[in-house]
């Protein structure tokens, strides 16, 4: 048992808590899952976050600081921001070209859909905007007359629901008033201490620490002595805190899977049903991450570094991707990303503690991918035809919004809220894919954090400080 | 003023604090003198102290635990000392919070004069209701996540997550134990610092304490008397019951406690066992402090009882800054105490927060003066009750400091016995031709 490598004992736990949780759930155990396991998989998010902020914080410090010249901090820097721009771009093309291949929208029931057409032109008059983008109407079509009544209920929301979603427009509302500008604004902090006690400020903090780290460099080496040893120090503490963390990761993750699992519905049949509502969409999704992560990261690394292989990427990376697989949060997993980038890739600390922290705040392949597949799949789902124009500006705004949302929470729902409204769809309708968002972000994570540690491996190849490869 | 003792002034400084509180009492113009000009001391006294409690904790956890691991490595014997002390810390803060149940000290108050308490310390009472409320929705294992802060430094920001410090200080000194001594050594020295100007820090604010407490004392008789003198004298009333209940704990630990802990995992009697620590403990009795105490500790635990040197020199100089069972069990019941007199209602997993925060806090502070008062805020921070409340207790803190010193060395020398014991380097006959020279 102790032989086993790290990645493997992860992957046990987490199909033992799937077990598991299916296993309660027929029992009718789920209550004690709920009660007794599932505390200790939020015990396990909550000690990696704990970590995740102060690791930023000194390991940019550490990193910057190390630096030979500050000239290089802006070659890194824009590297890294174009870098994380390109993948995006790549991640969202490999989303429309999959949905508008396998067009999962489709699949549904012809009259529900011209029903949902209908609905979608009631609320573009209700509200307004004219008619429907691509030209076409439903309502003065005669031959669609019959379903009219029945579109006219539209979509009921529960109230809970409605409440929801008000508050998610709002901040989308907020989020698209301000001015283009306001996110740089946003990465100053008014105050480091207040910046620092909040895990939604990262971008804050690592701006910061990157001013903090550049002026270590500054001033006179044996001014700066003491300060460097004590942040390396203390660094290095919270680097051991994570593999203290992680030697109980398999324990930790089997916990937090089957309380997602038990969470999510009372009975297996309901996960099951859920899935299938949506089953054309949800594939469409997973086959485009699955992609991602399996053949577009791989092969870019390919290209560029062609002495790693397959094999071994992914068994530098695995740990991470399992860890955000069943975190869900990139931010949670960053300590661990660390990890296997510096000690199994062999990337530097001076690139990999200036990449990743960023990549985990501001680079999301796959929450953009998501983006573009569930907007496009709603669209044909109200049959509404999208031309290539309106499906560039989607790519545009899900990569751009990726960037301005990041310290916003659930940035996903909201960041398609806007990408909606940019395209002049009802943003209402991210209700629909609400129910199995939760499930399909664990995978979106793992392709953030994969392209998190793609792009570190490409810094540091281009910067030529990869060793081992 | 200056030659006395600083126990001597605080005492001082509560009966002139008692005595103006009457006085002040039959004029309502000198009434709001207190309230306007004397009050303010107590409260700038009481918030020194609470602005100390998380640095205090925060480095010398660090440092604590950083210390323990040196030794800990050593041998077995370091993992058996550490657990017996944190075993026989719980029981006897379990001890503590069983009997405080039972005498219930708090409600020899009036109810009226406890509702006046509460109104006057907790202004925010409904918010204390409402925390209660979210408590009974909330699944059995929350107060074990609540110990792991999301954020450490937000939970540093805030007194009420004091747990949270200490889980996250506890977690900082291992990890310092792990990593390699050098990339260690300037964080070590860094805290090892930081630890040296706080409890130069808390020395300060003790120079204040004999105001403070004549200030929290004077206001509070004024406060809870209104019109009523008698009132004060129900208070004093309520205190001695407090103090009963802790003497009777302390008692029981001493009775029986520890002569089961030596009758059945040592091979010496109790009674040599007494007779051969009774000038320790009488010293320690005297000077309150087991640091002070812990060379005549040591002596009589080699020389009279038979311990080798080996085990003595390592678990007593340990438990004189760790295994504080007296200690432990005066906060408990303090902290129960307070709460009661306050009107508050402590669900049990806010009890079994204290003897978790006061187990853990007590593994860092104990070589402070004056840190008790410090780790008590500690405490009550943790449990959410009003810090002020402390004025309750300060009369016969004197007194209580003296009987758990001596609890503490007790069971220091009856760790260390059994720990002996259990090593094979005591000798079953020597204690008893020794014990009484």
């Amino acid at each position: 048992m102790k032989k086993m490598p790290l990645h493997f004992k992860i992957l046990i736990g987490l199909v033992l808590g799937v077990v598991w949780a299916f296993l309660s759930s027929s029992l009718g155990w789920n209550e004690f899952t709920i009660n007794w396991i599932d505390p200790f998989g939020t015990i396990f998010i909550r000690l990696l976050k704990f970590i995740a902020v102060p690791l930023v914080l000194f390991s940019i410090i550490s990193g910057v600081s190390g630096l030979s010249d500050v000239s290089r901090l802006g070659r890194l820097g824009g590297k890294t921001l174009l870098a994380y721009m390109l993948t995006t771009v790549l991640a969202v093309t490999v989303g429309l070209t999959m949905v508008n291949v396998f067009k999962p929208g489709t699949y549904m029931d012809e009259e529900q859909r011209i029903k949902n057409r209908l609905t979608f032109e009631i609320w573009l008059e209700d509200n307004n905007m004219g008619i429907a983008k691509d030209g076409r109407s439903f309502l003065s079509d005669p031959q669609y007359e019959q379903y009219l009544t029945d579109a006219q209920k539209g979509r009921e929301l529960s109230e809970a629901e409605k409440q929801d979603l008000e508050e998610k427009m709002k901040t989308a509302q907020m989020q698209k008033e301000a001015s283009p500008l306001q996110f740089i604004v946003d990465m100053v902090p008014e105050n480091i201490i207040f910046s620092i006690s909040n895990n939604q400020l990262m971008l804050q903090v690592i701006f910061f620490a990157i001013f903090f780290g550049i002026t270590i460099i500054l001033i006179p080496n044996d001014k700066a002595a003491p300060v460097i040893n004590f942040i390396d120090g203390v660094n290095a503490i919270f680097l051991k805190m994570v593999d203290l963390v992680m030697k109980a990761a398999p324990f930790f993750v089997f916990a937090l899977l089957a309380g997602i699992v038990a969470k999510m519905a009372d009975s297996p049949g309901e996960v099951i049903e859920l899935f299938l509502g949506l089953g054309s969409y949800a594939l469409t999704l997973i086959g485009g991450l699955l992609f991602v992560i399996f053949v577009l990261y791989p092969l870019v690394l390919k290209i560029f570094v062609p002495k790693l292989t397959y094999k071994e990427f992914f068994r530098n990376m695995s740990p991470a991707q399992f860890l955000a697989f069943s975190t869900s949060s990139s931010a949670a997993t960053l300590p661990v990303t660390m990890e296997c980038v510096e000690d199994n890739m062999g990337v530097p600390k001076t690139v990999s503690s200036f990449v990743l922290p960023i990549g985990a705040t501001i680079n999301m392949d796959g929450t953009s991918l998501h983006q573009a597949v569930a907007v496009i799949f709603m669209a044909q789902l109200h049959m509404v035809d999208l031309t290539i124009g309106q499906q560039l500006i989607i790519v545009l705004t899900a990569s751009l919004a990726s960037i301005g949302a990041a310290a916003v929470p659930s940035a996903g729902l909201i960041m398609m809220i806007i990408v909606l409204q940019s395209v002049g769809l009802n943003p209402a309708w991210v209700a629909i894919i609400f129910p199995i968002d939760r499930p399909l972000d664990m995978l979106r994570t793992v392709v953030n954090v994969s392209g998190d540690a793609t792009v570190s491996t490409l810094i540091a190849k281009s910067e030529g400080e990869l060793q081992k490869y | 003023m200056k030659r006395l003792p600083l126990h001597t002034q605080i005492l001082i400084g509560m009966t002139l604090g008692l005595i103006v509180g009457l006085v002040c009492l039959q004029s309502p113009a000198l009434s709001g003198f207190i309230i306007d000009f004397i009050k303010p001391i107590g409260t700038i006294f009481i918030r020194a102290l609470k602005m100390i409690a998380v640095p205090l904790v925060l480095a010398s956890l660090i440092i604590g635990v950083a210390n323990i691991g040196d030794i800990s490595k050593l041998s077995r014997m370091g993992g058996k000392t550490l657990g017996i002390f944190v075993i026989t810390t719980v029981i006897s803060i379990t001890i503590g919070l069983t009997l405080v149940a039972i005498v219930e000290p708090g409600y020899q108050l009036p109810e009226e004069t406890r509702t006046n308490l509460m109104q006057l310390y907790d202004s925010n009472v409904e918010n204390q209701v409402s925390k209660a409320g979210d408590f009974k929705t909330r699944g059995p294992l929350q107060p074990l996540v609540d110990m792991v802060p999301d954020n450490i430094f937000k939970a540093t920001t805030d007194n009420s997550s004091m747990l949270q410090v200490v889980f996250f200080a506890l977690i900082v000194g291992i990890a310092l134990l792990q990593i390699p001594k050098e990339s260690g050594a300037t964080v070590l020295s860094f805290f090892n610092g930081i630890n040296d100007v706080v409890i130069k820090i808390v020395q300060y604010i003790m120079m204040i304490a004999p105001y403070g407490v004549f200030a929290l004392m004077a206001s509070l008789i004024v406060e809870i008397a209104g019109d009523d003198p008698s009132k004060a004298l129900e208070l004093l009333y309520a205190l001695l019951w407090y103090s009963i209940t802790v003497i009777i704990g302390m008692f029981l630990m001493m009775v029986a406690i520890y002569p089961i802990l030596i009758k059945y995992f040592s091979s010496i009697k109790y009674m040599d066992f007494f007779k051969g620590i009774r000038p320790a403990m009488l010293l320690g009795f005297s000077t309150s402090s087991s640091t002070a105490t812990l060379p005549v500790t040591m002596d009589r635990v080699e020389k009279h009882l038979g311990v080798s040197e080996e085990v003595s020199s390592f678990v007593l100089p340990l438990g004189a800054t760790i295994n504080m069972n007296g200690t432990s069990l005066y906060q408990g019941v303090t902290a129960i105490f307070i709460a009661q007199a306050l009107g508050l209602e402590l669900s049990l997993s806010s009890q079994l927060m204290i003897v978790l925060t006061a187990t853990l806090a007590a593994v860092g502070t104990a070589g402070v003066p004056g840190a008790g008062m410090v780790m008590l805020v500690v405490v009550l921070e943790a449990v959410g009750i009003p810090t002020a409340g402390i004025a309750l207790i300060m009369a016969p803190e004197r007194i209580l400091d003296m009987i758990r010193t001596m609890v503490n060395i007790t069971g220091d020398a009856s760790v260390a016995v059994v720990v002996a014991s259990t090593e094979g380097k005591l000798d079953p006959d020597y204690a008893k031709a020794h014990a009484a020279d």
